[in-house]
């Protein structure tokens, strides 16, 4: 199919696309395009003006800000995947972003386009949430912060105002006894996972003393289970224990490839799958 | 529905200048290809999934149904039409040699993804193969001369 009409509008600076949307509520921001153009090509939105934020200069830096990784929105999936201080700092990411899409889409999708839509089937909101990430939006009124925890509401429901846009993501620097272990299942390399983990673990030695775990294509937004973290944490990797557990603590929606009990149980083995990796 | 809204671009094409064209804000690159008479642009999917309609654009790979035909202003594109330089005629016949080549509907985004594989320079397993021609549907080959194909041509031109 193709997309209903639109104007568009190539932004020259952060700036002049913050104006656009406040005044234009029907206007929407295409960065990478990869998310937002198949939706208009099949016409689930159909927007008034699209504005082209792509080709701001200086909003695709990769750098460390005191305790922080910070990603500018702009920064595309091979681009980060080929990034010295990202392979250094948080290589996890490079193994993420293995998995987000094909080449193709990663040279144009974007590291904030991925954080600002908020698919809950996305690895990427999973990984700010289980790493405790800032957002940095810009608008009329400047910057502002938003903990990832707090971004999320919905289905692609973020904390983002009208004429605010997605200008960075901070992650905090990982520290000595930490690590942020990664897995999901999936029909065909690339395609959106049935369901994934990304797990923030605590250890001294191989031993896990702190955990969290958040979930993507569970439920409609990054789920976070720290029940079950605790759960595990208490009795180690009890399979029914774990099961019953997520159930009382996520909404789990099913989709087309994968009913919701089997979401369940996709979520509950991604515990042992995911820690497994610690002895790896 | 007609539209509307335009946008004026400029931008080269297999090294051929289109200055000052109007294009639907609306349009995706592939369409304003295939409009100019460059057909060999496939489009399958038109959602990013099939991988048909892989172009070059300054130097990369992209899906041209996920670009505005807009967002090309200034830049450089390849299409199939434009795979004739010594290297891409060595991956055709290697295509042609191992049978890659069947209906032919995905060959130009396989010879896309092939290319960039080259120019990386990496010396890739057959699985890896597999999952760099992840995002490339095949309908007929079922990948296996495909896979043969390129192994050949990293083996050959890397
Ligand atoms: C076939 C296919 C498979 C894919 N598989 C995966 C996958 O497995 N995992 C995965 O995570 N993703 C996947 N993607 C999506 C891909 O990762 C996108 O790149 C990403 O989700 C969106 O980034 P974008 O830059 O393309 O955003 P766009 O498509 O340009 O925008 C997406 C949305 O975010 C808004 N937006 C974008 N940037 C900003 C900003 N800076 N501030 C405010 N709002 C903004 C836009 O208005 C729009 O609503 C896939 C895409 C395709 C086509
Ligand atoms: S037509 Fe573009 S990916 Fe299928
Ligand atoms: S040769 Fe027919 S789809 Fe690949």
């Amino acid at each position: 199919m193709k997309a209903a009409d639109f104007s568009y509008h190539e932004a020259t600076n952060i700036q002049d696309a913050i104006n656009i949307k406040a005044k234009d509520e029907e206007a929407v921001i295409l960065a990478g395009g990869q998310s937002l153009l198949p939706a208009l090509n099949m016409r689930l939105s159909s927007p008034s003006c699209l504005i082209d934020i792509s080709k701001i200069s200086g909003l695709d830096d990769i750098k460390i800000d005191g305790d922080y990784l910070f990603i500018g929105a702009l920064a595309t999936h091979s681009h980060v995947m080929k990034n010295e201080l990202v392979l250094k700092r948080m290589p996890c990411l490079i193994d993420i972003l293995k998995m987000v899409a094909h080449p193709a889409i990663r040279n144009k999708g974007t590291h904030g386009g991925s954080i600002a839509y908020g698919d809950p089937a996305a690895e990427l909101p999973a990984l700010a949430v289980a790493t405790n990430a800032e957002i940095i939006v810009s608008g009329q009124n400047g910057d502002r912060s938003i903990h990832a925890k707090d971004f999320y509401l919905g289905l692609f429901e973020t904390a983002i105002n009208q004429d605010e846009i997605v200008i960075g993501i901070k992650y905090p620097l990982l520290k000595q006894e930490q690590a942020i272990l990664f897995e999901e299942v999936c029909r065909r390399h690339g395609d959106y996972a049935m369901a994934g983990l990304i797990a923030n673990v605590n250890k001294i030695g191989n031993k896990v003393n702190d955990l969290s775990l958040v979930y993507f294509a569970t439920g409609d937004k990054p789920d976070s289970a720290d029940k079950t973290a605790k759960l595990y944490l208490e009795n180690g990797y009890d399979y029914s224990n774990l099961k019953n557990s997520l159930n009382s603590e996520i909404d789990f929606a099913g989709d087309l490839n994968s009913s919701s009990e089997m979401k369940l149980h996709l979520a509950t083995i991604l515990i042992k799958k995911v820690l497994n990796k610690l002895e790896a | 529905m007609t539209a509307n809204n335009t946008s004026n671009i400029s931008f080269t094409v297999n090294g051929e200048k289109f200055n000052n064209v109007n294009v639907p804000s609306r349009q995706h690159l592939a369409d304003y290809l295939r409009s100019q008479g460059l057909t060999g642009t496939h489009l399958g999917c038109e959602q990013g999934a099939c991988g048909a309609c892989t172009i070059e654009m300054d130097g990369k790979a992209v899906r041209s149904c996920l670009v505005l035909a807009s967002q090309a202003n200034g830049s450089d594109l390849k299409t199939v039409e434009g795979f004739d330089d010594q290297m891409m005629e060595q991956v055709k016949q290697s295509f042609l040699k191992h049978n890659a080549f069947q209906c032919g509907f995905c060959s130009p985004g396989m010879l896309m993804t092939t290319k960039e594989i080259l120019l990386s320079k990496k010396k890739l397993t057959r699985d890896e193969i597999r999952s760099e021609i992840s995002g490339n549907y095949c309908r007929c080959t079922g990948y296996q001369s495909i896979v043969d194909a390129i192994e050949e041509c990293i083996n050959e031109i890397n």
